[in-house]
């Protein structure tokens, strides 16, 4: 197996299989999903190409469908303009050419966009024809403007046709004419054609009529090639195409449940034998053996795991022999890989994942373990097909010719009929208003020149331009909103009651808000949620250490949680009975599904578990009250404390070993404050709060936590930075490096529940009789924001009604969190379409909506490289885009990207999800989490100048492909002024803003309420008050009927 | 006393009649294309359930303060004939009370359940509506008083269960699946309906109050010879294993699977797959006339006992491991019942589904229940040893496991021995049809037409 020896053949063969797979579903565990772009391995691509050639590759749909577009047309959220305007960004300088003399390409394109062109198969076309008379009326918004201009156009081509002189150009049309005028005449009373009779209702439809026969007529002449057949690639497509029969459906079956066994960590009572030999040779041992599934068509498998074992041919071998006696020669070997790996991309990419990130499961597979997948799905495969196509197509040849029979049967798509074309330029010629007579002079080129143009302009193509509109309107309103509101002269907040840093996540966006409305001399940042401490951390009633930093980084520390050492005999107990009831519950959990245990259990028992299933279910609530207050008894004291101060020279996860030195405190500290402009003007009470959100019978649960945190709560990092951030030493240093921080200033770190809106605090015991004051008063104001926030939040779910009281919202929050029964206990970063890299006080004020990423940067502490922006973006862009592209691609096609509907799921092998009891795993994000969003790119907007951003993006590649290549939008908005500066196409562009103005309100209450829809931008004068507001006058809160 | 009868009369209709009223108000709205709104469904489920829970409540109440433990109520006859007659006929008694209680306390449970995990879902009033076809066919099934009745229970089951089970129709596994269901129950609903029909021409009698005589559940005795309970009664425990996914038709009891989690937590955790065993404790005086039935029954329970337990052991998937310990349970069921122990059977089914159901409702919880134990215990929890592991020679256990990963093969079996002979039969009557056609048509094939569709040219239409 030494990758010298091997030949360069199955050295390619690996390649192609390592080159494959960084297109799998990356989610990975989904005890710890990870927010990131599913397509990251297209990132090299333009965003449009891209996520064409993921969805070939996915099977899955690029964009919204075409009725969804329109419904936001007739909504007012897509409008003509964003059409137009994105249309000329696509056509650049094509769009004025002619396409035929009366309509250039530009007015077709759009004539196309703005009305739905029907076409369908030519049975459907017939139907409709014969049946509903699809020819002998007009669509009702056809003919604009000059409707009887047109009819007497027509009627007056088709009088004076009859004695029309028959020579020359116009002969050809006027031949046409008489035809048509003998076919109508016959129709309809010749008197309609008279000169000077009055218009009737017949005119439309004998308009409709000769209309339809010129269009007719023009496509018969014409004959355009065919577009070429895509041959499918893979054998078992083509026997699918062919025979009907899906060698698939066996395949994943028995493919299904052995890497489901295979990757389980834990959960079957009984554990695959020889799982430590890898995933191929615990197959071969496995289904070698006589007497295995009787199944017809695995007649065969045991044989040839028997020949592979006994030859030692060893994976990649395999893999080779398998593509060879398939059919497939060397240089289809990489996309015939990679169309093979995709097939059951969810298992694969686990077992991808499994590989190269063991340290995010308990139990690893070995490297190598994906080429070992393919080469078990190809044996597998090579004896389903043959089998089929012995059993369907009496094949009895090599397997390998059978590749070459059957491409010969598949039959070529068909284009589209004369019917068809005839049918779609009768429709656009009645939306564009072309003049029949002006259709009849068309020459046979310039008829196949339009249906090559129809044609051409697809279904997708016309989704995408689609879909930039429907970008570019939110874009248009969220630059206008940012440019007006940074009009404003602002400043940071003189002597603030105290300061707050949050997450970055749009969902502390409306919390941020609502502490500033209840209290405007409060000042708020931003930070990514692992606070800039990637660590190992394990709490003092944890197992395992659990890593508490985005995914793209590997934590090189280690922090334990310990209770203080006053508490240790009570901990010590607690912990006993913490194991004694653990192990109870968990040998009920194993007992209750064995025969005796199960029968005692069952029998003895059974019927009192009708009472925790009712009282769970119908009073989720209270049951979740009690089950606190009971479990309170057992659980880990709560004065505790980090161990932070390593003493040992390495990190590392041993005793001794654990924690920072001073100096990398410092470092860590003293980088996050410069990156969120935290110098200067320090308050007495600075809290730092991470996220987290709770929730039951939710296996996604982690999809709520703290996306920087990889899916996990991040108090213990908020908590580690305000404890260094505390910490004597670091001070010391900090101030050597001209960082002051004032010796009454405390930082105090929490965490929010962003499920039921609660937040708790660490180390309370540390607080001094000076600050208690300080600590109260700021508890006040973020209770009652939090009553506030889950009031805003309610407005989005259904089942609460737009009229409660903040208590009364906060309650129904609360609620959700503990209801086994609750498939939304809230929406994560649904809705998110926006990043603002900048100064609190450029956005202060402004309602959001819960839309956007807030992330804190002072561009004028920043160095003239841009470091400080670099370092923050380079962990920013990559998170938030990641973020957004999951739920982009989640609600762009749920079943395919995402993974579908709640319902069905189930949980398998302690790893993820399937739909069912045998499917794939399914990866993205569930429907009911993506059900309020818009999938839009994330437009991030930076404040800083085009320059700093050029820079970044040349020196940094993750930010630079992310940006360069469109998968997000950016603009930015100048330090100095209102300016906002748009890249696009390689360029930064002024924008220009429309004269929309901002609405005003007094509260976010006044705006939002009563409203469950998305919503605009606007002023909220309570937010940027702080301004006009004399400092010394406190300001009473204000209260809404509760 | 006759104003007890009159009201026990009232409560046994009001207990049926509101799961109707609910199938007809849901039914009806749907039929003619305008469904109710979440929140009435929500509503209207809660008050049939209620209702139906409150009246059988109070038929119990009245039962037990008059010492009545036989309660039949006559809804009519459909059909009577000399040698046939076909009634409606509700039976409250110690067997059918308990039952239809608990089907009334796990119903409304889940549906309160489900109000909420299918809120704003596509399919939420088609879920609802097969839902209260399930409520009825349960209820139905439970308080039959004739064979006929039951099977018209059994039916509404039957049909609800393959339709939830194809409930997401937007991909093809569920429908697949819900056909698999769909055709096993099929041969259990026609061993049904022969038994039925073989029970009157021997017995001229489908009521099982006349059939089984001398006394009320589950005492008395059947007016059958053994013989002919040994054939009636092989033919109701197909019925039975087929619906209670006993060996070998449990393939189709992971498959299941695929509908939405409260339909498959009170379906196949709790009540339909207990249905089955239900018919058994029905007919119980009958068992007992057959000692070689009896034997037969109480192999068949332990078979799926073994077979179920050893599949569940080796699953790594919830539902599925789930299901598969509701199944084992459900063969002990089986042989208790065939050892004649009608009441602890009656227990264990009250038991297993009540637990099983709400370990159901907790599977998506599965991840933080392992996270919290994990943390409790302070390693990843053990794996229970295989029983009589260190006994067993390593070949065996290494096909043993493969048995288990595979499900018993069972579906295989089924495919290879029943389903493939069926189809090859049926494929070989068609070419002979094909044959003949020729032979007398002169037609190469059957499917040629005969006079091609007339088209005309387009542009003249």
């Amino acid at each position: 197996m030494d990758g010298g020896t091997r030949s360069p053949q199955l050295c390619r063969l690996k390649a192609a299989v390592e080159n494959a797979a960084p297109l799998l579903p990356i989610p990975g565990p989904i005890t710890a999903f990870a927010f990131l772009n599913t397509l990251s391995a297209l990132e090299d691509l333009p965003f449009a190409e891209g996520m064409a050639r993921g969805a070939q590759a996915y099977g899955c749909q690029p964009w919204l469908a075409e009725d969804r577009y329109r419904e936001y047309m007739t909504r007012g959220r897509i409008r003509t303009d964003d059409l137009v305007a994105m249309l000329r960004e696509d056509l650049k300088t094509d769009a004025s050419e002619p396409v035929v003399p009366f309509c250039t390409r530009f007015d077709l394109r759009l004539g196309m966009l703005t009305h739905p062109v029907q076409h369908g198969p030519i049975e459907d076309l017939r139907w409709f024809i014969a049946e509903m008379g699809g020819i002998s009326w007009l669509q009702e918004e056809s003919l604009p403007g000059s409707r009887a201009s047109l009819l007497e156009q027509t009627r007056r081509w088709m009088i004076m046709s009859d004695l029309e002189d028959t020579a020359g150009e116009g002969r050809a049309s006027s031949e046409l004419a008489k035809q048509i005028r003998a076919d109508v005449v016959s129709r309809f009373a010749a008197e309609a054609l008279e000169y000077g009779s009055k218009p009737t209702p017949e005119w439309d439809a004998l308009y409709a009529r000769v209309l339809w026969r010129i269009c007719f007529a023009g496509v018969q002449s014409i004959n355009l090639v065919p577009p070429s057949t895509n041959r499918p690639l893979r054998l078992r497509d083509l026997l699918l195409e062919t025979t009907g029969e899906d060698s698939d459906l066996l395949v994943h079956e028995m493919l299904i449940r052995y890497c489901a066994a295979f990757t389980d960590q834990g959960f079957a009572g009984w554990e695959l034998p020889n799982k430590k030999q890898g995933f191929y040779k615990s197959f071969c041992r496995l289904y070698q053996r006589r007497g295995g599934p009787p199944h017809y068509w695995t007649a065969a498998l045991a044989n040839e795991l028997t020949r592979l074992t006994k030859w030692r041919i060893d994976p990649l071998e395999s893999i080779r022999e398998s593509l060879t006696m398939l059919g497939y020669v060397e240089k289809e070997w990489a996309e015939v890989i990679q169309a093979t790996l995709m097939a059951l991309r969810g298992w694969a990419g686990m077992l991808w994942q499994m590989e190269v990130r063991p340290d995010r499961v308990p139990v690893p597979v070995a490297p190598g373990t994906l080429i070992e997948f393919v080469a078990v799905r190809l044996v597998l495969e090579r004896i389903a097909t043959g089998h089929l196509a012995k059993h369907s197509l009496d094949y009895t040849g090599h397997l390998n010719h059978l590749r070459g029979s059957l491409g010969a049967k598949v039959e070529a798509e068909p284009g589209n009929t004369a019917e068809q074309r005839a049918f779609a330029v009768f429709q656009l010629a009645q939306v564009l208003g072309w003049a029949p007579p002006a259709l009849a002079k068309l020459t046979q080129r310039e008829w196949a020149s339009l249906i090559a143009e129809i044609e051409l302009f697809s279904d997708v193509d016309r989704r995408r331009i689609m879909h930039a509109a429907f970008e570019r309107r939110f874009q248009v309103q969220a630059l206008d909103a940012l440019s007006e509101f940074a009009e404003r002269k602002t400043s940071r907040i003189p002597s603030p009651s105290f300061q707050a840093v949050f997450c970055i996540d749009a969902r502390e966006e409306s919390f941020r808000r609502h502490i500033e409305e209840v209290s405007p001399r409060v000042e708020t940042f931003g930070a990514a949620g692992f606070f800039g401490v990637p660590m190992y951390y394990r709490g003092v009633s944890d197992a395992n250490f659990t890593a508490l930093c985005p995914i793209v980084v590997m934590p090189q520390h280690w922090v334990v949680e310990d209770v203080v050492y006053t508490l240790d005999e009570e901990n010590r107990r607690r912990k006993k009975a913490r194991w004694a009831l653990g192990t109870a519950s968990h040998q009920f959990h194993l007992r209750s599904r064995s025969i005796a245990g199960g029968a005692v259990l069952t029998a003895g028992l059974g019927v009192l578990a009708s009472i925790p299933l009712i009282a769970r279910v119908l009073f989720p609530r209270r049951t979740g009250r009690f089950r606190r207050i009971a479990t309170r008894i057992v659980q880990a004291p709560s004065i505790t404390r980090l161990r932070l101060r390593r003493t040992g020279a390495t990190p590392g996860p041993e005793n001794g070993n654990i924690g920072f030195t001073i100096e990398e405190m410092a470092n860590l500290a003293e980088r996050t404050l410069r990156d969120i402009g935290l110098t200067y003007g320090l308050s007495r009470l600075v809290l730092i709060i991470g996220h987290g959100s709770s929730s039951l019978n939710n296996p996604h649960k982690s999809v709520y936590d703290c996306g920087a945190c990889t899916g996990s709560p991040g108090g213990p990092n908020a908590r580690a930075l305000a404890a260094m951030l505390n910490d004597q030493q670091v001070r010391l240093i900090l101030a050597r490096r001209g960082l002051e921080v004032p010796s009454d200033t405390l930082f105090l770190g929490g965490l929010h529940n962003t499920s039921e809106d609660a937040v708790t605090f660490f180390d309370l015991e540390h607080l001094s009789d000076s600050h208690i004051g300080d600590f109260e008063e700021a508890r006040r104001v973020l209770d009652e924001a939090c009553d506030r926030n889950a009031h805003e939040r309610c407005r989005r779910f259904d089942s609460a009604s737009l009229d409660l009281s903040f208590p009364a919202a906060h309650r129904h929050a609360e609620g959700r969190s503990c209801d086994l029964a609750q498939a939304r206990p809230e929406f994560g970063n649904a809705t998110n379409a926006l990043c603002v890299v900048g100064r609190r006080q450029r956005t202060r004020g402004l309602y959001l909506d819960r839309r956007s990423f807030l992330m804190s940067y002072d561009p004028e502490k920043d160095d003239p490289q841009y470091t400080t922006l670099e370092r923050i973006l380079s962990a920013v862009v990559p998170v938030c885009q990641g973020i957004n592209m999951q739920y982009l691609l989640s609600y762009m096609d749920s079943t395919g990207w995402g993974c579908g509907t709640k319902l069905p799921h189930n949980v398998t092998s302690l790893l993820g999800i399937m739909d069912g009891a045998s499917s794939d795993l399914r990866a993205g994000l569930p429907w009911q989490g993506v059900e309020i969003h818009e999938p839009m790119r994330l437009l991030f907007v930076i404040e800083t100048t085009p320059d700093g951003m050029r820079q970044i993006m040349s020196r940094n590649k993750v930010i630079g492909r992310i940006l360069l290549n469109g998968w997000a939008h950016l603009a930015v908005l100048s330090p100095t002024s209102s300016e906002i500066q748009v890249f696009r196409d390689g360029e930064f562009h002024p924008y220009q803003a429309s004269d929309a103005r901002l609405s005003h309100a007094a509260t976010s209450t006044q705006w939002y309420r009563g409203w469950r829809d998305h919503l605009e931008f606007a002023v909220i004068e309570r937010g940027c008050a702080v301004i006009d507001v004399p400092q010394d006058k406190t300001e009473p809160c204000l209260t809404i009927n509760s | 006393m006759f104003d007890n009868q009159l009201l026990i009369k009232v409560c046994g209709l009001a207990v049926v009649g509101a799961p109707f009223l609910l199938l007809c108000t849901l039914g009806v709205r749907t039929l003619i294309g305008r469904p109710l709104s979440e929140r009435t469904i929500t509503r209207s489920v809660h008050i049939a359930v209620l209702t139906g829970l409150v009246a059988s409540l109070l038929v119990l109440a009245i039962m037990l303060s008059t010492g009545t433990r036989h309660v039949p109520i006559d809804l009519g006859s459909w059909v009577s004939i000399p040698h046939y007659h076909f009634a409606v006929k509700l039976i409250f008694d110690r067997l059918s009370v308990p039952f239809v209680i608990l089907s009334f306390v796990l119903c409304g449970t889940i549906s309160a359940f489900a109000s909420r995990y299918l809120h704003r879902e596509r399919g939420f009033n088609r879920f609802h509506v097969l839902y209260s076809f399930f409520v009825l066919g349960m209820v139905t099934a439970s308080l039959a008083g004739t064979i006929e009745t039951l099977f018209a229970g059994w039916e509404l089951v039957g049909l609800s269960s393959a339709l939830l089970v194809a409930f997401h129709l937007e991909r093809a596994a569920p429908v697949r699946n819900g056909l698999r269901v769909w055709i096993v129950y099929r041969i259990s609903d026609a061993a049904l309906l022969i038994a039925a029909v073989v029970m009157h021409h021997l017995a001229s009698e489908g009521d099982f109050d006349k059939l089984l005589m001398n006394g009320d559940w589950p005492d008395g005795q059947a007016l059958l010879t053994e013989s002919q309970a040994l054939a009636v009664g092989l033919l109701l425990l197909i019925a039975a294993a087929g619906k209670s996914a006993l060996v070998p038709f449990s393939g189709w009891l992971p498959r299941a699977m695929e509908g939405p989690t409260p339909s498959s937590a009170v379906f196949y955790g709790a009540l339909s797959v207990h249905l089955g065993a239900f018919l058994l404790l029905r007919v119980g005086p009958l068992i007992d006339l057959s000692l070689t039935l009896q034997a037969i029954i109480v192999a068949l329970g332990l078979l799926t006992m073994c077979y179920a337990a050893l599949v569940g052991r080796v699953q790594t998937d919830i539902k599925t491991a789930l299901s598969y310990a509701s199944l084992t349970q459900v063969g002990i069921i089986v042989a208790e019942i065939g050892l004649g122990f009608r009441y602890i059977a009656l227990i264990h089914i009250l038991g297993n589904a009540c637990l099983r159901t709400l370990q159901f409702v907790r599977a998506p919880s599965l991840l933080i229940d392992y996270h919290m134990l994990e943390n409790a215990i302070g390693t990843r929890p053990a794996q229970a040893p295989v029983p009589w592991g260190q006994m067993i020679p390593k070949k065996t256990l290494m096909w043993l496991y493969q048995l288990g990963l595979e499900r018993g093969y069972l579906d295989a079996w089924l495919d290879n021995g029943l389903a493939g002979p069926f189809v090859d039969a049926i494929q070989r009557c068609d070419k002979l049809e094909r044959r003949w056609i020729h032979f007398i048509c002169r037609r190469s094939s059957r499917d040629d037409p005969a006079v091609e569709p007339a088209l005309m040219p387009m542009e003249s239409l």
